[in-house]
């Protein structure tokens, strides 16, 4: 069994708000699995029903290819939005909770807090804690017992640009230890650096799923300068070749339909006599491909 | 078992209201019982110190300190089941893989543990006063009424347990608290008169409170051979107080409402979102 995670049609409504419907995919073991929306998109919603803290209404998910338990939910670090201690324990006390909970060692509430970088503050109140110190301890928590899988929503929640810049970093390490990590944000640059898959969430809906490189490599942006300009996109249309083209400045902006590349561009261009003096190819960002597909 | 008991250790030993409000309690149980004893009333057939000799201290203690179970040790199960909800760390503990079967279980070992505190301050305190007060002691006398602190510790479970139901259902520690007092004050007192006498004594405070009933001051502190031990001053017969059910229907009414209790809390955290 390759899949950690299958949900398959899930759904839950807060009285008469759909929150998530008829939600499906799945993801593999070792993936970095993304989950993008705007706000009110069923992000958390979703994770939350895998992680037992809210109920479905229908559908089905697994974990590990059998039913949820509670058994199945300790070999998962979770961070759902802002961590929850307890503010009057220390960092140490707080953690030896979730070990207790967890059924590993004590020892281990200092691996995770160095990795954290919290190690001086162990014996600290968790209520004398920063807001980026907070979350550190919220991602510290889901290492704790070093468990297969990662479930973090907004992890960089709240942080500031450096508190963004080491949680990311955590995050690529545990991925790169070969964890499987399924993160909810809507911070979509993190998501393209993190993540090798994702699903994209439009009220309650997922209305796009893969890799993010396909989704990414879907649609190159071409900017092409040629003193025919005119002459060479109509004949570019006229072939079928582009998708959408337009004169930008004194350039031509174009994305290829599906199956055709720049070297398929620049055969067609030299056969038929136009003189490229300039062909660049820039990949669409994640977060353009996102702004078209949930307008 | 052992996991939920050191998870629940560590909540409830580092909270600063837990161990507060467990003082006070301590404390004031101690010094109400001090201020009592200090009362020498004294008049030929009568006299208040009967109260602090075996074996009627036990059910004397049991009743004082039952005030103390509702105010205090409700308090507590409220304060730190609530904090549970206000932290949001009742859902640390189920993301973390603990049930929600459990997280109640850990709260019941809290109840538990509290009843067992809170019975052995009146066992301690009954089994001194009992020796110091006692004239001719025995253990014949000694054990007489002794299953108070059985009775009296089951009361401090219903209590509890009925804490524990209000801080699930409310969720809000203020709200929680006002509610549970509002109830024992007043709610269910002017629920029970809109109900038949005969119907009165089964409702949930009324059967909680009656485990430890008003003991029969005026039939305790009279000298017992002049009344020739019958209660013929007990606050029932002067139409005092109404007429609670046997002990043992209170016992049975009892065990159903703590189980009541606990099995409505388990169904809402159950069914919950968190």
């Amino acid at each position: 069994m390759n899949e950690v995670i299958q949900i398959s049609n899930l759904s839950k409504r807060y009285k008469k708000i759909i929150a998530i419907q008829n939600l499906s995919f799945s993801v593999k073991k070792g993936q970095v699995y993304g989950i993008l929306g705007p706000n009110g998109s069923g992000k958390t919603t979703t994770l939350s029903i895998l992680t037992g803290i809210i109920h479905k209404d229908s559908g089905s998910f697994q974990w590990f290819g059998k039913d949820p338990t509670p058994d199945s939910l300790k070999r998962i670090g979770t961070l759902i939005e802002t961590p929850n201690f307890y503010p009057y324990l220390t960092l140490y006390q707080n953690l030896k909770i979730i070990a207790q909970i967890k059924s590993c060692s004590y020892s281990d509430i200092s691996r995770v807090l160095g990795i954290t970088n919290l190690l001086t503050r162990k014996h600290s109140k968790f209520m004398t804690l920063s807001m980026g110190m907070k979350q550190r301890l919220g991602i510290a928590a889901t290492l704790l017992g070093d468990p297969e899988v990662l479930v973090l929503d907004e992890p960089t929640n709240g942080l500031d640009p450096e508190g963004i810049a080491e949680i990311r970093e955590i995050i690529i390490n545990q991925a790169e230890n070969g964890k499987t990590i399924l993160i909810a944000s809507h911070i979509l640059g993190e998501v393209e650096k993190v993540c090798s898959h994702v699903a994209i969430l439009k009220e309650g809906k997922v209305i796009s799923e893969g890799s993010v490189h396909a989704l990414l490599s879907g649609d190159e942006i071409i900017h092409i300068i040629t003193k025919k300009q005119d002459e060479f996109m109509e004949a570019l249309v006229r072939e079928g070749l582009v998708k959408t083209i337009e004169k930008v400045d004194d350039e031509i902006v174009l994305s290829l339909t599906k199956g055709s590349s720049s070297g398929d561009l620049n055969e067609f261009a030299f056969k038929n006599g136009f003189v490229l003096e300039k062909i660049e190819v820039s990949k669409q960002s994640l977060e353009s491909q996102f702004l078209e597909l949930i307008k | 078992m052992k996991k939920l008991l050191q998870i629940e250790s560590i909540i409830t030993l580092n909270n600063a209201s837990f161990r507060t409000i467990l003082t006070l309690h301590f404390l004031l149980f101690l010094l109400v019982i001090y201020v009592f004893t200090q009362i020498d009333i004294t008049a030929p057939g009568f006299s208040t110190k009967n109260m602090f000799m075996f074996p009627h201290v036990w059910e004397i203690y049991a009743w004082i300190a039952s005030w103390f179970n509702l105010l205090f040790l409700g308090l507590i199960i409220i304060v730190l089941t609530g904090n549970e909800f206000n932290y949001k760390t009742v859902r640390m503990q189920i993301i973390n893989g603990l049930s929600r079967n459990e997280f109640l279980s850990g709260k019941l070992l809290i109840i538990f543990f509290m009843a067992i505190w809170a019975a052995l301050i009146v066992f301690l305190s009954s089994i001194i006063t009992g020796l110091i007060f006692t004239k001719d002691i025995s253990i014949q006398l000694i054990l007489d009424k002794s299953y108070m602190i059985l009775i009296y510790f089951f009361q401090a479970i219903a209590y509890m347990s009925f804490a524990l139901m209000v801080a699930v259902l409310f969720r809000s520690n203020a709200l929680s608290i006002i509610m549970y007092l509002l109830y024992f004050i007043m709610i269910e007192p002017l629920t029970r008169l809109f109900f038949p006498k005969v119907v009165r004594p089964y409702f949930p405070v009324k059967v909680m409170s009656d485990l430890t009933p008003v003991p029969e001051f005026l039939s305790i502190t009279s000298n017992s051979t002049e009344t020739g031990g019958n209660n013929i001053l007990d606050f029932d017969s002067i139409g005092l107080f109404q007429k609670a059910l046997p002990l043992h229907l209170s016992l049975i009414m009892g065990v159903f409402y703590t189980i009541l209790f606990i099995a409505i809390s388990y169904w809402i955290i159950k069914k919950r979102d968190f």
